[in-house]
């Protein structure tokens, strides 16, 4: 009788802990999850601020065509990247063209003084933060996450679930370049 | 340790209890100690002890924990209400595009943290320099940051400055130090309120005294708020934004500089990012000053950022006077032969004409054993061979009490008064100020017009005479003497001239800072705007 309450109990206690466990892993993997939402809306955001930055200093940059249309190239190219590894290459694209526009748009004082423009480029700016604090976020937790599923004992259920591995946002290459931008 | 914030905010915090049980505690031991007093005074009735009847002990504590309860209830759920009404914190402006900018930061920072409590944030309208979170029971959350300093840092400066708060924010810190403050803060309020009823009526006099004890139980719980909190906030700021420079620098422009003393409100250091009236525990470590202050040493919080970010102080120094409007030139460096016959350097031109026994005949070289030349003959000399450094007591060269530099006897309406080459800083003798006030050589121009608007409104704005008293001689950790090296005093000028000035009573000397000595000529020769009047006591929207 002792017998059979003793593995009860050890059954129980085992249960439990699988439990635990296993809410942890599902916990991780949605805040993760959630982040790369997090930086989807925020890439939306800049797709959707760029063609109006782009309209609003056309006008003035007759000899800068070719910056601008890298901008408008970069942008379509990011919005019909699919797969998460691409993205990450074509995102890191788009933000090294927006970069070299910026700094092209310093040689233009004309600009500055366009209280349009200057609004439009604080919010690409804040932009741009937004989504590297998204991205560094969503390292953390995939981090995290990537943790709790290869630690013992917690890979046990991991593995019993199948719970798997989420790759990083990396930067790519575009990004580590530095924007070549010539001066007068 | 919690892996993420969004961990931190999952957690539960046990310290508010033990802040509550505290304030039980406080009530049950005053409403003990008066019910004795009460026994004792009554004829026929012998004193009691703890045990001795267990049903008077039951009713204190019930009394207790009663109004505990609706004590700690009632601050509780206001503090951040509190806070806003005290330091008057408006809502940014989205048409102006600093503050546009401050909400698009809150905004990216919100993000970084992973955060989805929401988080006001407010800019308080003073010149000063600092930042402060609260947030209540309620759940509200609030982030403040100075106009001041709002407008003197960078975008990631301000970006690490509001992470910082940030953090306190989410590791619910903030919490127990805003509790705290407004538990305390109600007694402060009462006590302010009872003075004025003091003069129609004396009997309240007893409830005025018991206030003021409470109050200063308060300092008790300062205790417990440890300074540490402050070292792990810039460590989550830093994990926020990757950018520990940035919190450095932030830290760097706010230290030594006006914090806010008598502008934001006393009782509310612990949710400042620096404590608004710096006392000395504040700069300085031991158990002691562990105890009684609420912030480390600014000194050490910058020293352990630039560790992280591999960058010498000397650097953060250049880096940080870059960013002001000081441009350091490339100046060529000199050895000198000093009268030992011992070459040493390389000094700067500035730096040579410090020493005392630099004159128009001191050898001077480009490089150790390189060609050597008479000072008389190098460019420079023209420059500098004019001006004698100042000298302080025995001989010593007095050097500004802000950026080091030796200062310059200079002529100030015709008086000698001694001057900082790089800040501009004035240090006159007490008996000059009069003669150079009188002469009235000083010119008045528009900008001087304009600070000095600024920094009469700002320092009337919802102060009292007597709130004014109360801040009177406190010592600034930064600002020493150039004579004696002493710390100074920071006072206003007259309560007529609120101009801030720090003062050696040992001395007998004054500092002015860039400006202010323009400034206080102008206030009293009364060149202020015809609009001044009207500006003067009204926050700027």
């Amino acid at each position: 009788m002792l017998a059979v309450w003793f593995i009860t109990a050890c059954f129980g206690l085992f249960m439990a802990w699988g439990i635990i466990i296993f809410n942890r892993l599902v916990t991780a993997r949605n805040d993760a999850l959630n982040a790369w939402s997090q930086i989807d809306v925020q890439l939306k955001r800049r797709y959707d601020l760029i063609p109006n930055l782009v309209a609003a200093v056309k006008g003035y940059m007759e000899h800068e065509k070719e910056v601008l249309e890298d901008v408008v190239r970069a942008r379509v190219l990011a919005m019909t990247t699919g797969r998460i590894q691409d993205k990450a290459k074509a995102e890191d694209g788009l933000s090294g063209s927006l970069k070299s526009l910026f700094m092209v748009m310093e040689k233009y004082p004309v600009l500055k003084a366009s209280e349009n423009v200057m609004r439009l480029q604080e919010d690409l700016v804040t932009t741009e933060n937004r989504i590297a604090f998204a991205r560094q976020l969503y390292n953390d937790l995939v981090a995290n996450y990537q943790i709790l599923c290869e630690i013992f004992p917690d890979r046990l259920v991991a593995q019993v679930f199948s719970f798997r591995q989420f790759s990083y946002f990396r930067a790519g290459t575009a990004e580590k370049e530095t924007t070549r931008v010539e001066l007068p | 340790m919690p892996v993420t914030f969004i961990d931190i905010e999952r957690q539960k915090n046990w310290r508010i209890g033990v802040l509550f049980f505290f304030l039980v505690f406080l009530y049950f031991l005053f409403a003990f100690i008066l019910v004795q007093l009460v026994v004792a005074f009554l004829p026929g009735s012998e004193i009691f002890f703890v045990g001795a009847k267990l049903k008077y002990v039951a009713a204190i504590s019930a009394l207790a924990l009663t109004i505990s309860v609706v004590h700690f209830g009632i601050s509780g759920y206001t503090a951040v209400d509190r806070v806003v009404e005290q330091v008057r914190a408006l809502a940014p402006d989205p048409d102006d595009g600093v503050h546009r900018q401050l909400i698009n930061v809150m905004d990216e920072i919100s993000i970084a943290s992973g955060s989805r409590k929401q988080i006001q944030c407010l800019v308080i309208p003073t010149l000063s320099l600092n930042a402060l979170a609260v947030s209540d029971l309620k759940g509200r959350a609030l982030i403040a940051i100075t106009e001041g300093l709002l407008s003197r840092l960078t975008r990631e400066q301000i970006e690490a400055v509001m992470a910082h708060e940030m953090y306190h924010v989410l590791s619910g810190d903030c919490l127990d130090a805003s509790v705290a403050t407004s538990l305390f803060g109600l007694y402060a309020s009462a006590a302010e309120g009872l003075k004025e009823a003091v003069a129609q009526d004396f009997r309240v006099i007893p409830f005025l005294i018991l206030f003021r004890v409470l109050n200063s139980l308060g300092m008790i719980v300062t205790m417990f708020i440890s300074r540490e909190r402050e070292y792990r906030a810039d460590a989550g700021a830093v994990r926020m934004t990757r950018n520990p420079l940035a919190l450095a620098e932030a830290l760097n422009l706010i230290s030594g500089r006006w914090t806010g003393a008598g502008c934001i409100h006393e009782g509310l250091e612990m949710l400042c990012i620096s404590s608004p009236s710096p006392d000395i525990h504040d700069q300085t470590e031991g158990w002691w000053s562990d105890l009684m202050s609420t912030h480390p040493p600014l000194v050490k919080r910058i020293d352990i950022l630039l560790r992280m970010a591999r960058v010498s102080p000397s650097a953060l120094d250049r880096k940080g006077r870059t960013r002001t409007a000081y441009q350091p030139e490339a100046e060529t460096l000199y050895y000198a032969l000093d009268p030992e016959n011992v070459w040493i350097g390389p000094f700067r031109v500035t730096e040579l004409t410090a020493f005392p026994w630099f004159s128009a005949a001191t050898m001077l070289s480009a490089q150790p054993g390189g060609d050597v030349e008479v000072a008389e003959t190098m460019t420079v000399a023209d420059l500098v061979l004019d001006r004698n450094p100042a000298e302080g007591r025995g001989g010593v060269i007095m050097s500004c009490s802000s950026c080091r530099q030796p200062l310059r006897k200079e002529s100030c309406a015709q008086t000698t008064v001694h001057r900082c080459v790089l800040c501009q800083g004035v240090l006159v003798d007490n008996d000059r100020i009069f003669r150079i006030l009188a002469r009235r050589e000083i010119t008045c121009g528009e900008r001087t017009k304009a600070l000095l608007l600024a920094v009469t409104a700002d320092s009337q704005r919802s102060l009292s005479i007597r709130k004014l008293r109360l801040r009177e001689r406190k010592t600034i950790p930064f600002a020493r003497c150039p004579r004696c090296g002493r710390e100074m005093f920071r006072s206003f000028y007259s309560y007529a001239f609120l101009i801030e000035l720090d003062k050696c009573s040992i001395c007998k000397v004054t500092w002015f800072d860039a400006d202010e000595l323009e400034m206080l000529q102008c206030l009293i020769e009364n060149k202020l705007p015809e609009t001044a009047s009207d500006h003067i006591g009204r926050p700027q929207p």
